[in-house]
């Protein structure tokens, strides 16, 4: 086969201060189709102009409700799927279309950790072989070596390397998100697109692995885009929080000063509704509470997404889309009548 | 003191499965107060559905062992299958998790809602959809009046939630079982149905179980929590205490280790480390005792009672129990 | 490379030393298989074919050591004997050992049974995985074309594959083959259409394979239990068509012995030598019963879930 390169390639280093990652106008369409003939209706406007850089070593948090498109743009810029629009650049190559041997490629760079830890293992597999499969499809590692990486790799992430022969239908939703972690490690990437790899976990495992995630963030050096709904975990995590609403960033920040000082309605609202675990706060907190639902995103409102629901919609706002704004240090949100 | 509305007390279930016996609630007692809202949180498996169903007879193919539950005077344990249909729906509602299952897809939203009333009630379809419109209306859909015609799958989540709310209020019941109502919902939507609840709870003075892993949502809800772990009650008390200065070392784990969105510096989480146990197969003395950095000795070889420590709470714990206090690393 | 040092400091302890049982390794097959076994009735069925295969299979070691006869020795003196010795099931009507011509019939029968299941099994699942996977136009076009075949009268194709080719049982299982592929088409189909939603795909495209590894190593796997289920209700189907085909004398074509083309045979004779008919249709009758029975315990082995 054509990889069988007798040396592996090399994987460029990216020391400078330009974005590790870097995404502009990005959109990500799926068609609707309808009708006995299944013709194409309209569009799911899952991602639709999103603008975001993520540099070197840090993790950028993402947040939104349910369907708002976070795992659509997690996966179109790990190009597990083609944009519909804008571009993609990684490490300062465009990688927005690229294909074949090119696009395999960038596998060993990038790496991405889901949601459901039973699904996405393959219950025919043993732990070994789930682990090892990135080595065998990039030829990293054959035979006495593979398995002694396995064996190191289940160990970094906190499993016993004897449970190598295990299926994973024997290990609880923890364990199993640690396999899944073990597996994105074997390409020994740069960036990893954490897809709300805790939601699915039981409370008191949590903490287990949002610190395993911080912990091999610093030993190797890695970026990530971690996806969340629950926003005080994304806080936590990550050094600048986004948040997203019907396909569009509406505000990026550090997560504190997001928390601070939030300047886009929604943020606000959706900090809101986040119960902190004190009823000495809970009892003093005001609540912004926001009404109806996220409209559909095949038909998305004109001009700001958000109008809708927001409490400080005035007519502007059905007009025009409110670009990203910058409000000082690394503060950026898209709003024309911003909270103060 | 008031007298409870509710009484559970020493309430045992189990399922039979081919791994062998599940001690799903083992041993739980506690009582509701006219009017309040108590929380029942703790991870998922231990208990906490069973719990409820079990109040409500509704636990199959469970088994209930032992123990009363004591309503109006009489145990729901012993009585009748027809006296207890009586009190399902009509004094006591359930809600449940997963508002996209538990409306049935192919009666309209309003029929359904009707439908206690034409069961308990007797009423006849007009009036009882009368009914059920203002109820609607009464739990925030808008236009209750055209949305009842729709069919489930018409509604988004929450309003499902939302109508799944009016169907259990219909009949005015004295206690509201609420199982995990928003944790299939958004943060803003569970903000909703949270703010709905909390009016209920005022305006019909229903006394609410709610029952949720999240502990945020306990301490902007309850006046009153228990945690649960492993079938068992582990502490128990005013919420503002429980909170504040947690008796057992589980609670007191579970809170230092979630994130929480008003804490300034970036401190690593303190995981409890571990698995939560099998219920099948439950460690010696103390279910938590594996997984507890205070243990003692006496943790692995005898079960602690649910007792009183401190003024306020109960906590079933070696530890605090001798009056050790919590803290630390 | 990754962790060679500091491992102890990330390492979670009680994370990994408990919570997974101490016994040995089980694959999702060991636990299918024990299921298996305990279903009595449906391992008694699973004997019973893998004993008649067997039987088909040592065929002439039958003949040469236990009835010392061969199917088509013709012997006019014992025509129509009734069971007894040295005929234990009888003679037909040309004094040919029924008991021979019972076990080379079953070699006939069952063989265009197997091979007929390889060839559909074989040629739908190929169809089935690259309709599935690849789905748009590759699906249109292949599942258009399953459509076009299961919509050819069976009955009429066989009557002109028929006249076509003389059937030997090799063409015959060709023939039924030839419908029979478009049914485990669809069905895998439909398997790899679930299947290729879930995580673990998109989990394996996300670190870079091919096709044809996520086709062979992950969906092929997932769609294998489907697949046995299949063929093993499948062998009993195509007993009953071959046995109507044969019937019909579009089958298999005497002096060659199968269980449809004695049953045939013996039609004419029921009256004075009823076991001709008795003898070949228990054949068929337990065969094709205990393939159901097998393909149903199979399937509640492989989804424990159905069955509750
Ligand atoms: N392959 C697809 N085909 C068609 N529509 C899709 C596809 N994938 C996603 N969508 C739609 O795109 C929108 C965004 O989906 P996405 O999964 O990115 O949301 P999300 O923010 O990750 O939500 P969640 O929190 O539920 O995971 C949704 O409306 C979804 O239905
Ligand atoms: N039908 C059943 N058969 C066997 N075991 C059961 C059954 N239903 C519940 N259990 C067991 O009883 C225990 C308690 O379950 P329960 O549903 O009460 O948990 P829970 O606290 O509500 O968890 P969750 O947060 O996941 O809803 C679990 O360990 C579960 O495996
Ligand atoms: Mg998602
Ligand atoms: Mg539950």
């Amino acid at each position: 086969m054509p990889e069988a390169t007798s040396v592996k390639p090399l994987k460029r280093a990216w020391t400078t201060s330009e974005p590790l990652v870097s995404v502009s106008d990005l959109k990500m369409w799926f068609p609707v189709a309808s009708g006995i003939l299944q013709r194409t209706v309209g569009h799911v406007h899952a991602v639709d102009g999103v603008d975001l850089e993520i540099k070197a070593g840090e993790t950028v948090g993402l947040v939104g409700e349910s369907g708002c498109g976070k795992s659509t743009l997690g996966r179109t810029v790990i190009r597990l799927l083609e944009p519909t629009g804008g571009k993609v650049t990684f490490k300062g190559e465009d990688i927005t279309h690229i294909r074949g041997e090119h696009l395999r490629g960038l596998r060993r760079e990038m790496a991405m950790i889901f949601q459901d830890p039973y699904a996405s293992l393959d219950p025919r597999q043993t732990v070994g072989d789930i682990v090892g499969e990135p080595m065998d499809v990039h030829r990293l590692a054959k035979g006495k070596e593979r398995q002694d990486r396995i064996r190191e790799l289940l160990r970094v992430v906190g499993m016993n390397p004897r449970y190598v022969d295990r299926y994973p239908h024997e290990f609880s939703g923890g364990q199993r998100q640690r396999i899944g972690i073990a597996r994105a490690l074997a390409v020994e990437p740069t960036f990893i697109v954490c897809d709300e790899p805790i939601s699915a976990l039981d409370v008191s495992i949590q903490a287990q692995i949002i610190n395993l995630l911080e912990n091999l963030q610093s030993k190797f050096n890695l970026t990530y885009l971690f996806i969340a709904h629950d926003l005080s975990v994304v806080k936590h995590i990550s050094s600048r929080v986004a948040v997203m609403y019907l396909g569009k960033i509406m505000e990026v920040a550090p997560g504190r000063q997001l928390y601070r000082r939030p300047r886009h309605p929604y943020t606000g609202s959706l900090l809101s509704a986040i119960p902190i675990p004190d009823p000495a706060i809970e009892l003093r907190r005001e609540r912004v509470i926001l009404q109806g639902d996220v409209a559909s995103p095949v038909n998305p409102p004109s001009g700001c997404r958000f109008r809708t629901r927001c409490p400080r919609a005035r007519e502007h706002c059905a007009e025009e889309i409110p670009p990203l704004e910058s409000f000082g240090d690394d503060h950026k949100a898209a709003c024309f009548y911003p909270l103060d | 003191m008031t007298q409870p509305l509710l009484e559970v007390q020493d309430l045992r279930t189990v399922f039979t499965t081919k791994d062998g016996i599940v001690k799903a609630v083992d041993g739980v007692s506690f009582e509701l107060l006219p009017g309040e809202t108590l929380g029942i949180v703790g991870e998922s498996g231990c208990g906490k559905s069973v719990t409820a169903l079990s109040i409500m007879r509704l636990q199959r193919p469970g088994k209930i062992l032992g123990g009363k539950v004591m309503f109006k005077g009489q145990d729901l344990t012993r009585v009748s299958e027809y006296e207890m249909r009586e009190v399902r729906g009509k004094e006591i509602a359930m809600i449940f998790q997963d508002p996209m299952t538990s409306l049935n897809p192919v009666f309209r939203v309003g029929w359904q809602v009707a439908e206690p009333n034409r069961i308990h009630q007797g009423w006849d379809a007009k009036k009882a959809m009368t009914s059920a419109v203002s109820m609607l209306q009464r739990v925030g859909i808008p236009s209750a009046a055209s949305r009842a015609r729709d069919y489930p799958h018409q509604f988004s989540g929450g309003m499902r939630q939302r109508a799944m709310i009016a169907m259990g209020l219909t009949t005015t019941p004295q206690v509201l079982i609420a199982d995990e109502p928003t944790t299939a919902l958004d943060v803003t939507i569970q903000a909703q149905i949270l703010d709905l609840l909390r009016t209920v709870n005022k305006d019909f003075g229903t006394a609410t179980i709610l029952i949720t892993h999240n502990l945020g949502v306990v301490a902007g809800m309850c006046e009153r929590v228990i945690v649960m772990y492993a079938g068992k009650i582990v502490e128990a008390g005013p919420t503002k205490d429980v909170f504040a200065n947690p008796k057992h070392p589980y609670t007191w784990s579970l809170l230092k280790s979630i994130p929480r969105l008003d804490e300034d510096r970036h401190e690593p989480l303190k995981p409890i480390e571990g698995l939560p146990p099998s219920l099948v197969d439950l460690p010696s003395g103390c279910a938590f005792h594996p997984r507890c950095s205070f243990k003692v000795e006496r943790c692995s070889r005898d079960v602690p009672a649910l007792l009183r420590v401190g003024e306020t709470q109960l906590a079933a714990c070696w530890v605090t129990q001798a009056g050790t206090e919590l803290k630390g690393a | 490379m990754i962790g060679q040092s500091r491992v102890a400091e990330l390492e979670m302890p009680g994370a990994a030393v408990e919570g997974v049982s101490s016994r040995p390794a089980q694959s999702y097959w060991n636990e299918s298989w024990e299921r298996i076994r305990a279903n009595r009735v449906g391992l008694a069925a699973g004997i019973l074919i893998l004993v008649f295969a067997l039987i088909a299979i040592a065929a002439p070691l039958f003949s040469a050591l236990l009835t010392h006869f061969l199917p088509q020795t013709i012997d006019l003196d014992v025509t129509f004997h009734p069971p007894g010795k040295p005929n234990w099931l009888g003679t037909d009507e040309l004094g040919r050992d029924t008991l021979t011509r019972l076990i080379w019939g079953g070699r006939v029968t069952l063989g265009v049974a197997f091979l007929t299941v390889a060839i559909s099994l074989t040629v739908g699942s190929y169809v089935g995985m690259l309709a599935g996977y690849y789905g748009k136009w590759v699906d249109d076009i292949l599942m258009r074309l399953v459509d076009t075949v299961l919509a050819i009268p069976a009955i009429f194709l066989f009557i002109l594959m028929s006249i076509l080719f003389r059937p030997n049982p090799i063409t015959l299982a060709i023939i039924i083959a030839s419908v029979g592929w478009g049914g485990v088409a669809r069905l895998v189909r439909g398997e790899v259409l679930s299947v290729k939603e879930r995580d673990f795909i998109l989990a394996t495209r996300s670190i870079g394979a091919r096709d044809f590894r996520l086709m062979l190593r992950h969906l092929l796997p997932n769609v294998l239990p489907v697949l046995i289920v299949s063929a093993s209700l499948g062998v009993g189907q195509i007993i009953l068509i071959e046995a109507a085909l044969d019937f019909l004398g579009l089958g298999i074509q005497p002096p060659t012995p199968s269980w449809g083309n004695m049953l045939t045979n013996a039609e004419s004779y029921f009256f004075h030598s009823f076991w001709l008919v008795i003898w070949p249709g228990i054949a068929i009758f337990a065969t094709v019963l205990a393939s159901n029975i097998f393909g149903n315990a199979i399937r509640d082995a492989f989804d424990p879930r159905l069955k509750s």
